[in-house]
């Protein structure tokens, strides 16, 4: 699965870039992977595969046709005929790795039960750099889930800091 | 013959006793040897093989008699042996079946007794398993509640200071790895 979802983040990194608005694509393709994690009707009604296809297209245009550009409209549209809007998060995060990649960066998503402010961003892009010995894009997710601390999850590696995961560590030594 | 005795019946007696022809003695005595010769030539063949017959006929029946009664002695002694035998067989087979009852309830006795141990046994086994998976039950249950408490006060206890010194904590494990 993550090998067809790399195919497709690479296939829809090319499409934009031919456009000229792989910048675009690359703000608003994980901001709409993050609304409609959060919104669970939102999420439904894109999976659901008893709606038909050309129904679920038109509903982002609809939700979405205001606030983000026709290509990615045109991606979402495309991720949801083929029947990937489940992965919708994963693709975006795919796609934002092979855009910095391209850049020559990597790319870390991280994950903590409140925002980061910018410096504490600033500091996190550091140190992972200096880990990674290349330019690190820090992409914060908030989810309540890990309950407290962060989890960064840069290429294959996960760096784990999470209350839940040591509440979970916890309940196995039991 | 009847003739003659009609006549002398009808002679008048001379009063001595012999009779009183002299003539009638010697034809008479003549007619009863003549008789007495046809007897012998004729008829005492005839006598001698009826009591041959019928002496071989009575010997015949006295020795067929003789034989069924042979017979009969002997199937009464192989009666009276197979009765005996009977007798001893019967005695034999209650001998047996005596010892047989024994052996059962011996057998019994014994597959019982092994029996009630395996089932101790088991029963044991069985009582330890279960303590054994209560216990664990008791312990999941009971790091379940702890976790789930644990959990919940966290949850409600991971103010915005908290949090933050979580992230802060983190950033510093991340550049102290370096």
């Amino acid at each position: 699965m993550s090998d067809q979802i790399s195919l497709y983040a690479e296939s829809i990194v090319g499409f934009a870039r031919a456009d000229g608005e792989l910048a675009e694509l690359t703000s608003e393709l994980p901001r709409v992977a993050d609304a409609v994690a959060a919104s669970e009707e939102l999420s439904s009604a894109l999976t659901d595969s008893s709606v038909p296809v050309a129904r679920r297209q038109q509903i982002i245009e609809d939700v979405l046709g205001a606030t983000v550009s026709g290509t990615t409209i045109g991606v979402l549209s495309l991720i949801v005929a083929t029947g990937h809007a489940g992965e919708l998060g994963e693709i975006a995060a795919a796609v934002l790795r092979h855009e910095a990649s391209a850049r020559g960066e990597e790319v870390a998503e991280v994950r903590s039960a409140v925002s980061l402010t910018q410096d504490q961003l600033d500091r996190l892009s550091t140190a992972l750099q200096a880990q990674t010995g290349r330019p690190v894009t820090v992409r914060n997710i908030v989810d309540p889930t890990v309950l407290g601390g962060v989890v960064t999850q840069i290429g294959d590696s996960v760096l784990d800091g999470t209350v839940r995961t040591r509440l979970n560590q916890l309940r196995e030594a039991f | 013959m009847l003739a003659l005795l009609a006549e002398a019946a009808a002679s008048p007696e001379n009063g001595k006793w012999l009779a009183h022809d002299k003539n009638e003695i010697i034809w008479g005595t003549l007619a009863f040897f003549v008789v007495v010769a046809l007897l012998m030539w004729k008829a005492a063949p005839a006598i001698r093989k009826a009591m041959t017959g019928r002496t071989e006929r009575i010997q015949a029946e006295l020795d067929a008699a003789t034989l069924q009664r042979t017979e009969a002695e002997g199937e009464r002694d192989r009666i009276k042996a197979a009765l005996a035998d009977s007798d001893a067989e019967a005695s034999r087979i209650v001998a047996d079946a005596h010892e047989t009852a024994a052996k059962l309830k011996e057998n019994i006795a014994e597959r019982t007794v092994s029996e009630i141990a395996l089932l101790r046994e088991r029963a044991s086994a069985d009582i330890d398993a279960t303590r054994r998976q209560s216990l664990a039950d008791l312990t999941g249950d009971v790091s379940r509640l702890s976790l789930g408490a644990a959990e919940q006060l966290v949850e409600h206890n991971l103010g915005d200071d908290a949090q933050q010194s979580l992230i802060e904590s983190y950033i510093a494990r991340v550049g102290v790895s370096n």
